[in-house]
């Protein structure tokens, strides 16, 4: 956890925090106008640079700028990297753009948005696979399954007439479900629906899945190759934001933008809003099946497994991350989220990134410049005094080794200690490790210094003996929630963001 | 502090850039495209790789360790007695996790684009297989699974030639399955809950088909996964049901079922599981219990082997990947004799295996058939005696 | 010649009530955290699920702790009166500090703020648990612990000890909790808040306060909620909050949400519609869950503000 948000916006660094200073409703104060000054302020420093150098690159520049190194991508590296690190960041960033038409211009809080990438899949590999025996070309397929979705979308936008805020996100959340339930049991099996007219058919293939889906045929050109689906998907993505980016400043965007700052004024206004949730919904729907159908070729097939909450929470932390609105937020988002949870699938990576991000964070987030250095030479000191200690102690205590460390895990052997049956010790101190991260928060000054010494070691600690084990499964999953809380209490329109979302 | 916030974003994002073109740049180039179909010949040199796909992490990891720990076991005892050494780069399919299948075929992509990789071992799940399919032929790379029953897997010919298993698929469980329950236990009426997920779905389907051909009345239901609340199910089983068969993949479950029933009046009735449920957990509900279990020698030495270096479990789930690590590594070893391999010649070694019964585990030749089957593929049907299952047919 | 009534099948009838009951007292339980903070709030609480699934592994530990189920220290009602006692503490507590870390400071911040704070915290808990507890399933084993027994009432009608514990419980818990919110001080402070947060600090009363309390026992109901599933179906593990918490939100929806009987009304209605229609609807237990999902729509179509809630006005 970097720095004293969670002391509230506009008390100034290191100030004594008055009781329930924070808490207090501000009566009559518009938190927005209230902290229009310090984002005039954020121009500062080395960011501030950057921030203001990117306003003044023309739109067409700025979508270069942010592709151009993808397009790069494909000719210094192999298959299976272009696929992990490439073709997957460009289908999840394709995915959250729709996601932001939805969540970050209309502010509609939708739950259910990855059914529409599942029923894209699905519907395309039923008209084009070995499993059904339609083989469609993709020139019709595609536009079909694109008008499709957003139809299925308008259904859905529907309810977002009567239900608003968490009402919304909780129907939008069951009609994921539902539809998991549906392609889970369309096999025409025993626990299938018989339907009007034509009975029971296999639609889905069930929990079997719905496999041999063809690759996308244009006109008799077929795409077959990792590279050819990645160029397919990068020039998708740079026509898709082109477009979103005009829609965002047409009339329609600025309605849209209306309709999420506050609702209730915007219909004021006589702003068609029912009009604009479902033109929302529509178009949310409509990108994301698009995306199913690049997704459900790649993968030549669709299982009911793949379309579930779990992708929903990868797509909304990309979003969230990149910043509510903003179009090249997301295309950061998408790296980030898939990117450095790749990374961290070989120990040794994730080992690098870790303590990397870790003093990286330190040297950005602390003030003035000498604090982060005091508190990197004292965790380094403090661990190796309490390595000599429990070795001295208790030799059990730092017998353990890690494996294929290379000279950063070889020197870490002598740092932080490596209990030869860590289970026990690494859980309890995994719980320490929230208590004192906690701590860090409310305390200020020298003390957090003195507070982030022991914290930083006994975060390596538990990095080393307990979550690298998991480092592709529960622990990337942890730093994702922890990085949403975070994100929320410093900055809760993202990181590019612009936006005050109200969901009301 | 937002500046802050935006300033290690835009860091981690240079760190995830940095960190990916270092590991591209160190990575072998383009070993081979999928339009050479592994032709490329690969110098096989003293440490021979391996892909091993399982989930080492995720909902299904408590069962898909033992599969690692069996070929890990295979790993050891063969490096122990060979000069040249086989590794396994291992790739975590995460079966069952929130993003499904993509994790496995991100494994794939890994593995066939792995210049030195020749063969694989997996993966786990049958809609992995699948999913996997495309990327792994495209690269030419024969891939054993230990865990995939799914009947069509062999049988649509999508894949022949370079998926291979060493379980016998859901067709050979049903038939045994269904065989013993109407000619040795003479049931008439059969409740079948099935638990939503393929494999479950799949052997439900087939046994209730044969049951049916066979004069018995079945009745069919489904459960969730994650649900652990069996009564409102268990009410709807009449009360003069003869025998539940419960093709699930968790033994707790099967034993929260088995607990309920008894619960709700309904001990007396038989129980039936499948492969998933050949536990102690299981087996300790009674003597009600019966299961099947896929052909494994327990009195196998090397059961014992494994027992002594695993704190006493056995793991039997596990027992077919080491098999099929075998089956890779004797491919290789046979197409690396003139000291270099191509993909495609592993492949065909692969389906040239044979392993007589005295060397196999599973207690039976291992020979694969046209679509990659094993020749030879009986089931096994215990029945739980004093919480213990003993081999009755 | 065949009546134009089938017999009723008694037997199939109330074992469906009863395991309706007992299913639905678990989800009462999770849906008066939900509406408790809801009302106070405003705030979709997502983690209350997790909350839940942390309550049943803190009664899972203290067991261990005791002993296990087949020899434990004391005897086994005392060890279940403790399970429950530790985990309503134990998760009182992790609410509390919930509330203060992850939604305290954003409470003043745009409304989409806290729920994916609330996303977050959810997505940590349950990751936690699975890095630190793992993904197999744990057993109480009630069978060993307290022997459990079958009661039968005519020839038709079964219930087993367990099942009337949770029940009446659960009921206990509800009758505590109306108490509380009705009669005391703190609970007048509560419906205070819940009314006007603004007025109710102008009165002098410490709304942080009242928010902390609220949280602690909504997460404790939540908990003892986990401790019941846990001795009833035996089978806890780290992702059993995420269903159970959405069918908690339904169940305080359904009620109306902010409404205390609402939520307990709204949860056995849950319950029953799943027991039932798991009981006599083709695809029962496949569909289950969209048997309540079209409770869930026929509601907000007849009447969006629940069962017993009272209808919102937007404020201008």
């Amino acid at each position: 956890m970097p720095d004293g948000q969670l002391g509230g916006p506009g008390l100034p660094e290191g100030a004594p925090e008055l009781p329930d200073a924070v808490d207090r409703p501000r009566v009559g104060t518009d938190e927005w106008v209230a902290q229009v000054e310090e984002r005039r302020e954020a121009g500062k420093g080395l960011t501030g640079l950057v921030a203001r150098g990117w306003e003044r690159v023309p739109a067409p520049g700025r979508l270069l700028l942010l592709l151009g190194p993808f397009a790069v991508f494909p000719f210094i590296t192999n298959e299976g990297n272009l696929f992990r690190y490439g073709l997957i960041t460009l289908i999840y960033a394709l995915l959250a753009l729709g996601l932001n038409i939805v969540v970050g211009f209309a502010g509609l809080l939708d739950l259910g948005y990855v059914a529409f990438f599942g029923f894209g899949a699905y519907l395309y590999g039923i008209m084009a696979s070995g499993h059904s025996g339609h083989h469609l070309q993709a020139e019709i397929a595609i536009p079909i399954v694109v008008v499709a979705s957003a139809l299925v979308g308008l259904l859905l936008g529907l309810t977002s007439w009567r239900l608003l805020g968490d009402y919304l996100a909780i129907v939008t959340l069951f009609f994921l479900q539902a539809f998991v339930i549906f392609v889970n049991n369309a096999n025409g099996g025993p626990s299938d629906f018989s339907y009007p007219f034509v009975g029971r058919v296999d639609l889905t293939g069930g929990a079997n899945g719905l496999d041999r889906i063809d690759p996308l045929n244009f006109f008799g050109f077929k795409i077959s190759t990792t590279e050819g689906y990645y160029f397919y998907t990068l020039i998708a993505l740079a026509l898709v934001m082109t477009m979103l980016y005009f829609v965002n400043s047409s009339r329609t965007g600025r309605a849209w933008r209306a309709l999420r700052e506050d609702p209730l004024a915007a219909e004021a206004m006589s702003t068609p809003v029912n009009r604009l949730k479902l033109l929302a919904f529509m178009f949310g729907a409509a990108t994301a099946g698009f995306t199913g159908t690049i997704f459900g070729a790649v993968q030549s097939g669709a299982f009911p497994g793949d379309y579930d909450v779990g992708l929903l929470i990868t797509i909304y932390a990309i979003v969230i991350l990149g910043g509510l609105g903003s179009l090249g937020g997301v295309v950061i988002g998408a790296l980030i989220v898939n990117g450095a949870p790749e990374l961290l699938r070989s120990s040794a990576n994730a080992r690098f990134l870790f303590y990397g991000v870790l003093v990286l964070a330190l040297l950005v987030a602390m003030r003035p410049w000498y604090r982060p250095l005091v508190v990197l030479v004292g965790t380094i000191a403090f661990g190796f005094a309490v390595h000599a200690i429990v070795g001295a102690a208790w030799s059990r205590g730092t017998a353990g080794h890690i494996e294929g460390g290379g000279a950063l895990g070889r020197g870490l052997e002598h740092w932080v200690l490596l209990p030869t049956h860590p289970g026990r010790i690494a859980g309890w101190a995994y719980f320490g490790l929230i208590v004192a991260a906690l701590a860090l928060t409310m305390v200020r000054g020298w003390w957090r210094v003195l507070v982030l010494i022991p914290t930083l070691y006994l975060a390596s600690f538990v990095w080393e003996n307990k979550l690298v084990e998991q480092v592709s499964g529960a622990t990337r999953l942890i730093l994702l929630g922890a990085l949403l809380v975070v994100i929320m209490n410093a900055r809760p329109s993202g990181i590019f963001g612009t936006a005050r979302v109200e969901v009301a | 502090m937002r500046k802050v916030v935006v300033a290690a974003a835009l860091a981690a994002a240079v760190a995830v850039l940095a960190t990916a073109a270092w590991g591209a740049a160190k990575a072998p180039k383009k070993a081979s495209s999928p339009s050479n179909g592994g032709s490329a010949l690969i110098k096989c040199g003293k440490t021979r790789l391996i892909g091993l796909m399982a989930p080492f992490t995720g909902p299904a990891a408590s069962i898909g360790i033992n599969q690692v720990h069996w070929a890990n076991f295979y790993k050891n005892r063969y490096n122990k007695t060979h000069k040249k050494k086989i590794k396994f780069v291992n790739e975590d399919t995460m079966l069952g996790a929130s993003n499904g299948t993509a994790e496995a075929v991100k494994g794939a992509q890994a593995l066939g684009s792995n210049g030195s990789v020749l063969g694989v071992v997996g993966p786990a799940g049958s809609n992995e297989v699948k999913a996997v399919t495309g990327a792994l032929k495209g690269s030419g790379l024969g891939f054993v699974s230990g865990s995939a029953t799914n009947t069509t897997l062999t049988t649509d010919r999508t894949r022949t030639g370079f998926f291979f298993r060493t379980v016998p698929p859901d067709s050979s469980q049903s038939k045994s399955v269904s065989a013993y329950m109407v000619n040795t236990l003479k049931v008439k009426r059969v409740y079948i809950v099935d638990d939503q997920e393929a494999y479950s779905i799949g052997l439900a389907d087939e046994v209730q088909a044969q049951l049916n051909a066979k004069g018995v009345r079945v009745s069919r239901d489904g459960v969730s996964q994650s649900q652990s609340d069996f009564s409102a199910i268990i009410n709807k089983i009449p009360r003069n049901t003869q025998l539940v068969y419960l093709p699930w993949q968790l033994p707790p479950k099967g034993k929260a079922f088995g607990q309920q029933m008894k619960t709700l009046g309904r001990g007396g009735i038989k129980l039936m599981g499948s492969d998933g449920l050949f536990d102690p957990l299981f087996s300790g509900l009674g003597n009600h219990v019966y299961d099947s279990f896929f052909p494994v020698n327990p009195s196998d030495a090397r059961v014992a082997a494994f027992k002594k270096s695993h704190g006493g479990k056995s793991e039997l789930f596990g027992a077919p990947s080491y098999v099929a690590a075998q089956v890779v590594t004797g491919a290789i070893d046979r197409a690396c004799k003139d000291g270099k391999a191509t993909r495609a010649e592993v492949r065909r070694q692969i389906k040239r295996t044979s392993i007589a019964v005295k060397t196999s585990l599973l207690g039976l030749p291992v020979k694969f058939d046209r679509g990659g089957d094993m020749v030879k593929r009986p089931f096994g049907i215990y029945h739980s005696v004093k919480g213990i299952f003993v081999r009755v047919a | 010649m065949r009546s134009l009534f089938p017999p009723v099948d008694w037997s199939l009838f109330f074992g469906e009530l009863v395991s309706g009951l007992t299913l639905g007292s678990i989800y009462a339980l999770i849906a008066l955290g939900y509406t408790m903070v809801y009302g106070i709030l405003k705030l979709l609480n997502f983690a209350h699920g997790d909350v839940y699934m942390v309550g049943a592994f803190i009664a899972f530990f203290v067991l261990q702790w005791l002993g296990g189920p087949i020899s434990p220290a004391v005897t086994g009602w005392l060890a279940i009166a403790i399970m429950f006692a530790v985990a309503m503490l134990g998760c009182g507590a992790l609410g509390v500090g919930i509330e203060r870390f992850a939604y305290r400071p954003l409470r003043n911040a745009p409304r989409i703020a806290p729920l994916i704070s609330a996303l977050g915290v959810s997505i940590f808990l349950q990751n936690s648990a699975l890095l630190l507890w793992g993904p197999q399933f744990r057993d109480y084993n009630t069978f060993d612990l307290i022997g459990v027994k079958s009661y039968s009432i005519g020839k038709n009608f079964f219930i087993s000890n367990i099942q009337i514990l949770t029940i009446a419980a659960s009921i206990g818990l509800m009758i505590v909790l109306t108490l509380l919110v009705s009669r005391t001080r703190a609970g007048k402070a509560m419906r205070a808040t819940s009314f006007d947060r603004e007025a109710a600090e102008m009165m002098g009363i410490s709304v942080d306060r009242v928010i902390s309390f609220t949280f602690f026992v909504g997460s404790a109901l939540a908990a003892a909620g986990g401790v019941m599933f846990g001795i009833v179906f035996g089978q806890i593990f780290s992702l059993m909050g995420f269903t159970a918490g959405l069918k908690g939100f339904t169940a305080a929806v359904v009620g109306g949400i902010g409404s205390i009987p609402g939520a307990m009304l709204g949860g056995f209605l849950i319950g029953l519609t799943e027991a039932f229609s798991t009981g006599y609807l083709p695809g029962g237990s496949t569909y289950a869950n969209l048997y309540v999902f079209a409770l869930l729509i026929a509601m907000f179509l007849i009447r969006p503000s629940g069962l017993l809630g009272s209808p919102v006005i937007r404020k201008v």
